[in-house]
């Protein structure tokens, strides 16, 4: 099967799990609703319509953003153990949010602190790389993201340790542990546009983005603009974290393990990588997110479902696929 | 169609010392012109700014036409096929958001071909021998059909037998009418198959002219710091390969 084939394999499926995961819940039992029965239950309709299909919309945006901007990340920076989280994107939306939350605000303000504040975290990373006095444009940013991230995690502590134990602090932790029990269509409808637009554009310079893995002498050479294009590329793919993370909070995993899964399973390292792990992430989350929500009683946190569900997956794979080390 | 170097200078970020000073240099296609000296004469750095990889602080240089650069060590962090590889030689030619066509692929293919590693082109390039690779990052610079090749040190740390297939590869390269500019330690290398030979010093041209002529044991001794003699030993056969 062409690689082509095999990603539009995989967009069919996402459509088929997609619709069953907007049937499948714990009303008005556990597992799968008949769709026949919508029209005679309006609890059920507006279950589904108000809560169920705004929250997988949210996973398919979720995952979407994070494994394309994971796969994107990992070749800008020519490491295959990056992800969002190495500029401080997350750990400046986690910021935010917390902040938001210790300040009483609501759930828009809450997304609109996050947001801000991931945003914020990722031009404090690429301006102290500019001040960094040695090594390449790559290792100046890395080592400025990895100190912005650091700096915000400490914060972040900080408003943990001086939060209310009864009512901030539970609510600061399940939040960083991930999760889409309050995606709304509203906060849906709010992070959409970046987090698509960021795919969107990630997709297209797929090619240019694999060939930025490139020496930064080769890539030149070879007509690309390497200061020009990363600095697109990372505010895009930085843009969709954001707009995700503000959404469901720190959600691990998803962004470095995801573009491992598609290089695996689609072969290549090229142009396939970004598209394809899209399409996986928006999979793997939705997947995630339904048995977070409707395995057990009580929901777990998506975060964690991801991580379990994450590491079994790559291990499965890794256990299965015959990797051979040719010499000539 | 000339590359032209005009009083280049060039200092590093942070250094005390110019890495290139006043160096003018003219190249013209279809030749292979050999950058000869010690290391950290500001063999790399010429190349570098020849490419466009490097803008000169002081001078500057005029090229008609692209260049493909080698870099003497890439960083190759995820497993492209060769095919995958040689096709990003393309990218000059292709509009900015496309992704190579099959007749881009084809042009890979011809290109591995070329170099005699047609057979191995779904193999991935961390699984390549560094010979092998560096014929594999030769057909890329192929497939860019570009008007200059320009390569640093492409025999370092080869055995024989690719050295020579390189050597024979870059004497197509300047037969096809594409100017070649390389930099080497490999003295037999260089009088294989360069045209011109250039000789450079603490970031300075030192002498120009053609290779057999320059390089000789006294211009050599003096270049390197070093006696040189002649001596009689087991060579590949440049030409015979490929």
């Amino acid at each position: 099967m062409s690689r082509r084939a095999s990603i539009a394999w995989s967009v069919i499926l996402l459509v088929i799990v997609s619709g069953l995961a907007v049937l499948f819940g714990r009303y008005p039992r556990p597992g799968f609703i008949d769709p026949r029965s919508l029209a005679g239950d309006q609890l059920a309709m507006r279950i589904v319509l108000l809560v169920r299909l705004p929250r997988v919309v949210g996973a398919l945006l979720l995952g979407a953003a994070l494994g394309a901007s994971g796969a994107a990340m990992q070749f800008v920076f020519a490491n295959p153990l990056v992800d969002a989280g190495f500029l401080g994107v997350s750990q400046g939306a986690s910021f935010g949010a917390a902040l938001s939350m210790v300040l009483g605000g609501g759930s828009l303000a809450l997304f609109g602190s996050s947001f801000g504040f991931a945003l914020l975290a990722l031009g404090l990373s690429v301006s102290m790389a500019g001040r960094i006095r040695f090594g390449g444009a790559v290792l100046r940013l890395l080592l400025s993201g990895i100190a912005v991230s650091a700096f915000f995690s400490a914060l972040v502590a900080l408003i943990k340790y001086g939060a209310d134990p009864l009512k901030n602090l539970p609510e600061i932790t399940y939040w960083l542990m991930g999760g889409l029990s309050g995606a709304s269509w509203r906060l849906v409808g709010m992070a959409a546009p970046a987090a698509l637009g960021s795919v969107v554009i990630l997709v297209a310079m797929r090619w240019r983005t694999a060939l930025l893995s490139l020496d930064e002498a080769t890539a030149t050479s070879l007509g690309a603009r390497p200061r020009l294009e990363r600095a697109i590329i990372l505010g895009t793919a930085a843009a969709g974290v954001a707009a995700v993370t503000a959404l469901a909070g720190v959600v691990s995993w998803v962004g470095l393990i995801v573009p491992h899964l598609a290089r695996l399973l689609f072969g290549g390292d090229g142009s396939p990588t970004v598209p394809g792990s899209a399409v996986l992430g928006a999979l793997f989350v939705v997947v995630c997110d339904s048995l977070s929500r409707g395995l057990f009683p009580g929901e777990l946190p998506l975060g964690v479902t991801t991580s379990l569900l994450g590491t079994v997956a790559f291990f499965a794979l890794l256990a299965g696929q015959r990797l051979r080390v040719e010499r000539g | 169609m000339t590359m032209e170097f005009i009083d280049v200078g060039y200092r590093y970020k942070g250094a005390s010392d110019d890495a290139v000073l006043g160096f003018g240099l003219s190249l013209q296609p279809g030749t292979v012109t050999a950058v000869l000296g010690p290391n950290g004469s500001g063999k790399s750095t010429i190349l570098g700014i020849g490419s466009g990889w490097l803008a000169p602080c002081s001078g500057s240089v005029h090229r008609s036409g692209q260049a493909a650069f080698l870099p003497q060590t890439e960083r190759l962090a995820f497993s492209f096929s060769c095919l995958e590889y040689v096709a990003f030689g393309r990218a000059p030619h292709l509009p900015y958001l496309s992704v190579p066509s099959d007749k881009d692929r084809q042009a890979a293919r011809r290109a591995l071909e070329s170099v005699g590693m047609g057979t191995k082109a779904t193999r991935r390039i961390t699984a390549l021998s560094g010979g092998e690779l560096q014929l594999v990052r030769i057909a890329r610079a192929l497939v860019q059909e570009a008007a200059w090749v320009i390569l640093d040190e492409p025999t370092d740390m080869l055995d024989p037998a690719h050295i020579a297939a390189i050597g024979s590869i870059v004497r197509r390269i300047a037969d096809s009418g594409a100017g070649v500019l390389l930099s080497t330690h490999d003295l037999g290398f260089a009088l294989a198959c360069a045209d011109d030979a250039v000789l450079m010093r603490s970031g300075r041209l030192v002498a120009r002219g053609p290779a057999a002529q320059l390089m000789t044991c006294e211009a050599l001794g003096d270049l390197y710091g070093t006696p040189f003699g002649l001596a009689s030993i087991p060579t590949p056969l440049h030409g015979a390969t490929c």
